[in-house]
């Protein structure tokens, strides 16, 4: 019997020695890839109008050197950009914008304030240099603001869990992008989702866990977004999920944009409410 | 439909002609444990009249009245015996064979080649459970179901697992029995193990065309798998202790000769040692604790002879996989596994007339608990049957025989139960939906002897499914032909149409427990196949069989996700459904050996699926043509090529050396040729590399390829007889690829303001293997 023993330890052992190096990195060679335009413009009521348009690259081209050219290599420049709106074409121009405060960059920028109107579409209208035409359509929704948020301190602990609660109209089917941020906008969220309302029953509740002492500052925001805009975040979620993850179904990206280029983004409008509280018992 | 008529019509004059003989019938069984023997070849040689026993073990044949004739009655394995009868009257005899001197080559179940080659039936495979237990196996746990892969046109999922694909059908397109009980899921550890212990079983066969007409319900394949009766003569035991699982099989009389049990279980218990490492490292801070993880099985039989002519089989199975987390902050459970229960009622109604009743009942669910810190979710699904069933076996005389029969199943279904929310009650959410449904069949089939050289067996079944309001119903024509060229030569084909009214509804990537049966509704109409298949089959002197067969398949109604679909906590799931159509074709030739000291075969599989047409269902119940890049695609396991080596070498009383090589095309992928960056708003975190999937499955794995290796040293103690099984999986160390991905690498830079941000400099393609060389030693013994 002992010898039984030490033949399965034995074993065990070399299976476990092998058991190592299962990774390595390989040269495949992906399917052809025709580049694309991508767009990203988000209306924000009483903000300037800003849209990013760049290209997407076969998966294993080089990335821009970080130099001088670095903006210009990722850029897509000299477009015909314009946006109607109640009649009126507003043409964007092609002109860099860096805001130092959120970090964004953008390509197209016209000094026209978005209204705050829920009741008419934007259009936007991209030709590019090529010819090639990108065309959407979107409409602000309705800010649904956040009702109340409730502070819960733990029995016998001091870390407090929030919870942000919304009024959700059961007689339209909704959707919400929810961010958490810990201090300030600029560090990485630490809640980020889309949710469809189908299970709202009238409130909806965003919570976090234990996790907030006294004197914590976070900020709550709740999108109010249309399905366009939750279909292209679930799919962007999705393809980036899945790669690395056998078990997850890949997906394309979900678009609004239609014309002949065939690009991918999203145009949408910003309706969001924000409430920034500090932890307190 | 002309032909099924006549057949009906002429039954009166079949059974009137048959009138002047006497019709010898019985069961053929083991004489060491009483095990009934499944295709044993029931032969008159002076007559040149012959039968072979049934799936439970039972004959049927007429002879001349008042005449003597010799009866010899074999099987591959046992010692022949031979009767001399003189029938005054019909006569039920029970025939026992022994193997005799033949102890140590002792196989469960196998045709002889004659037999084979005399069979309408084509497009089927068997393994016995002497090949399954020999061949060299994952971590020394043999499997029979992932022996059966090692046949031609049975190519199998992903590295490791279990999954069937059988002539270019999908995994949820084979119909698995387990003594006639539906068996959902057949894996454990998400395929790398299945759920028949190799112990327990005492037969498998595979159909993969052709199919009889008393099967229905998928479209592939259907996996008949019979468990032992338990040894009806004497107490005994079998076992085995591995490096994962240890398995104990106790049989013996409950009334010696005239009823017996066999309770069987086998549990792994790696859990044991991650649970000790656990508690080993609980009081260091940083030590995150490794999921517990285990599987068990437990099958039990009872059988009873209550007289000549009836007895009675109780069994059941009961499996569990369980994988945990526990701590602190973190508590995860996640459950799945099969429940399924038969009673069976076989009775002889006349020597020419047999029935087995059959009750089952099925439950596959799987649950997923998980709490943290003051929240808490659930989620489950599962499906439910209860099935009666009644299948009759008729031999009016030695041209035809006769099945028919009908069964009734109600099947209750619950897609993703979710519930979810705080543990005082202010957040709360629930989803999920429940369906029935009563799915029928009813059948009628004849395999008939035209003439010496031509044969057929034609059927037809009418099944349906029921819904709420929605009823469909399906007319299933079956029809097999076997033409003898020369006595070493026999033609072969046969059509098949399969109506399948449950969908697994599975995602693109690997087979998870996680996926879910979902049942044909108003919009979600039945699958349903057309197969056409066409062989020969040659015998090469007298110890190789040659098999050469093509076959071309139609397939309707196949379901996949639409783009982006929302697979978990949706209610409206058939909104994600996109339904299309499919065509697969191929090739296959095998040649086999088996028998002498050197046993096996060599199988070779050219194929091809592809599937295409797809819409979309649209809220209103309306179909919507799918966007270009949706199709005309392959799915993940379309393999062009697959061969596989198989051989035993009997090298001593003591030694069996064994092998196995396969080589397949490797499988296809959904790979993102394109890339972008997404910078999205103010406040979300900027993603360098976004994948842009294109056309699905767009990418070929390289081919795979793998050598097992193993060794059986037999030992013959006082107390009865144990080996030691070595095997080493994998033997040359080919790292086949599991899964590929991209990854970007990327560097740090000053973003200014003192901040580091990262940029992204290249991508890298990392390929993912599952297995290096494996090697393992099981000891099993018996008793």
């Amino acid at each position: 019997m002992k010898k039984i023993v030490i033949l399965f330890s034995t074993a065990g052992l070399i299976a476990l020695l092998f058991s190592c190096n299962l990774e390595k990195e390989v040269d495949i060679a992906l399917p052809d890839y025709n580049s694309r335009y991508v767009v990203e413009c988000y209306l924000e009521p009483g903000k300037p109008i800003t849209l990013l348009l760049t290209r997407s690259a076969p998966y294993f081209e080089p990335f821009p050197e970080l130099n001088q050219d670095f903006l210009s290599k990722l850029l897509v420049d000299s477009a015909e950009v314009s946006i109607n709106y109640n009649g009126v074409d507003i043409s964007l121009e092609n002109q860099l914008i860096i805001n130092p405060l959120t970090s964004k960059v953008y390509n197209y920028y016209s000094s026209v304030i978005v209204p705050f109107d829920t009741i008419r579409p934007f259009e936007l209208s991209i030709t590019t240099q090529d010819g090639q035409t990108i065309s959407a359509t979107t409409n602000l929704l309705p800010i649904v603001p956040i009702d109340s948020v409730v502070v819960q301190f733990a029995e016998e602990d001091t870390l407090a869990r929030v919870l942000t609660y919304i009024t959700d109209n059961p007689a339209q089917h909704n959707y919400y992008r929810r961010t958490l941020h810990e201090s300030s906008l600029d560090s990485t969220a630490v809640q980020d989702f889309s949710v469809d309302d189908r299970f709202a029953e009238g409130v909806l509740v965003f919570g976090t866990g234990f996790n907030y002492a006294e004197g914590d500052t976070l900020i709550m925001t709740i999108f109010h977004i249309d399905k366009p805009y939750y279909d292209f975040l679930e799919s962007l979620t999705g393809a980036v999920g899945a790669n690395g993850n056998p078990f997850a179904q890949p997906s394309p990206i979900l678009s609004n944009l239609e014309g002949t280029a065939g690009a991918i983004g999203i145009f949408t409008g910003l309706s969001y409410d924000r409430l920034m509280i500090v932890v307190r018992r | 439909m002309k032909y099924f008529l006549s057949l009906l019509l002429s039954l009166p004059l079949t059974v009137g002609l048959a009138q002047k003989n006497h019709t010898l019938s019985g069961l053929v069984k083991d004489l060491d444990n009483g095990e009934t023997l499944i295709g044993a070849t029931i032969l008159a040689p002076a007559l040149n009249l012959g039968a072979s026993s049934n799936e439970y073990g039972f004959f049927s044949i007429a002879l001349p009245a008042e005449d003597t004739v010799e009866v010899v009655i074999s099987y591959v394995g046992y010692q022949p015996k031979s009767w001399q009868f003189f029938l005054r009257a019909d006569t039920v005899i029970q025939a026992g064979l022994s193997t005799g001197v033949q102890l140590e080559q002792v196989v469960v179940q196998a045709n002889s080649y004659r037999e084979q080659l005399s069979s309408t039936e084509m497009s089927v495979e068997a393994v016995t459970t002497r090949e399954a237990k020999l061949l060299p196996v994952l971590l020394g746990e043999s499997d029979i179901l992932k022996t059966i892969q090692l046949k031609p046109g049975i190519p199998s999922g992903s590295e490791g697992t279990t999954g069937l694909f059988v002539r270019g059908g999908s995994s949820d397109q084979n119909l698995i029995v387990l003594d006639e009980a539906i068996v959902y899921n057949p894996n454990h550890l998400f395929g790398f193990f299945s759920t028949f212990n190799t112990d327990a079983v005492k037969d498998l066969k595979i159909y993969k065309g052709g199919f009889p007409a008393q099967y229905g319900g998928r479209l592939s394949s259907a996996i008949d798998v019979k468990l032992k009766e338990g040894n009806n003569q004497k107490f005994s035991g079998s076992g085995g202790i591995g490096l994962i699982a240890s398995r104990l099989t106790l049989e013996g009389p409950i009334q010696k000769g005239r009823s017996s049990f066999i309770v069987s279980g086998r549990r792994t218990y790696v859990d044991i040692f991650t649970r000790a490492v656990n508690r080993a490292n609980v009081d260091k801070e940083d030590y995150t604790q490794i999921p517990g993880y285990f599987f068990y099985d437990l099958n039990t039989k009872v059988n009873f002879d209550l007289g000549k002519k009836d007895r009675l089989f109780v069994s059941g199975y009961f499996g569990r996989d369980v994988f945990s987390v526990d701590d602190d902050f973190f508590d995860f459970n996640f459950d799945w596994g099969n429940a399924t229960g038969t009673a069976r009622w076989n009775h002889v109604f006349s020597p020419r007339l047999f029935a087995n009743t059959t009750f089952t009942y099925s439950d596959y669910q799987y649950n997923i608990t998980n709490r943290i810190t003051g929240f808490s979710f659930r989620v489950g699904s599962n499906i439910r049957d209860a099935n009666l069933k009644s299948d009759f076996y008729y031999e009016p005389n030695n041209q035809h025989t006769i099945r028919f029969g009908a069964n009734a199943a109600y099947h209750q279904f619950t897609v993703g139960r979710l519930k979810a929310g705080s543990d005082d009650g202010i957040i709360s959410f629930s989803a999920g939906q429940d369906f029935d449904g009563l799915e029928l069949g009813l059948y009628f089939s004849d395999e008939f002897d035209v003439s010496e050289r031509f044969s057929l067996n034609a059927g037809l079944r009418l099944s349906g499914f029921q819904n709420d309001s929605t009823f469909y119903a399906g007319l299933e024509p079956r029809l097999a032909a076997r033409y003898t060229l020369s006595d070493r030569l026999a033609l072969k084909g046969c059509y098949a149409r399969m109506y399948q009214y449950l969908h697994l509804v599975s995602s693109a990537g690997v087979a998870l427990p996680t996926d879910v049966w979902y049942p044909s509704t108003r919009r979600v109409k039945p699958q349903r196949s057309d197969q056409f298949a066409l062989g020969l089959s040659y015998l090469l002197g007298e110890q190789f069989l040659l098999s050469w067969e093509t076959y071309y398949k139609f397939l309707d109604n196949q379901l996949q996700f639409v783009d982006g679909a929302q697979l978990f906590v949706n209610d409206q799931l058939e909104e994600e459904f996109a339904i299309g159509q499919g065509e697969a074709y191929g090739l296959e030739f095998s040649i086999e050996k088996k028998q002498g000291r050197l046993t096996g075969w060599i199988g070779y599989t050219l194929a091809l699926i592809q599937l295409k047409n797809f819409e979309t269902l649209l809220p209103d119940g309306r179909f919507a043509q799918e966007s270009e890049g949706f199709g005309p695609f392959s799915p993940i396991y379309d393999r062009r090529h697959d061969l596989s080596v198989v051989a035993l070498f009997e090298i001593s009383r003591r030694l069996t050396a064994t092998a196995t090589f396969v080589y397949g095309s490797g499988d296809l992928r959904w790979l993102a040729p394109g890339r972008f960056t997404f910078q999205d708003i103010y406040g979300a975190s900027f993603e360098a590399v976004v994948p842009d999937y294109q056309s699905r499955n767009n990418y070929r794995l390289p081919p795979y390829h793998r050598l097992d290796l193993g060794l059986v040293l037999r030992f013959f103690p006082k107390w009865g007889e144990s080996d030691l099984a070595f095997s080493v999986v994998n033997a040359y160390d080919r790292r086949n690829t599991f899964f590929i991905y991209l990854e970007p690498e990327y560097k740090e830079v000053d973003g200014g303001d003192g901040n580091q941000i990262s940029i992204p400099t290249r991508i890298a393609a990392k390929q993912v293997s599952l297995f290096p060389i494996l090697p393992s030693v099981t000891w099993n013994f018996k008793f």
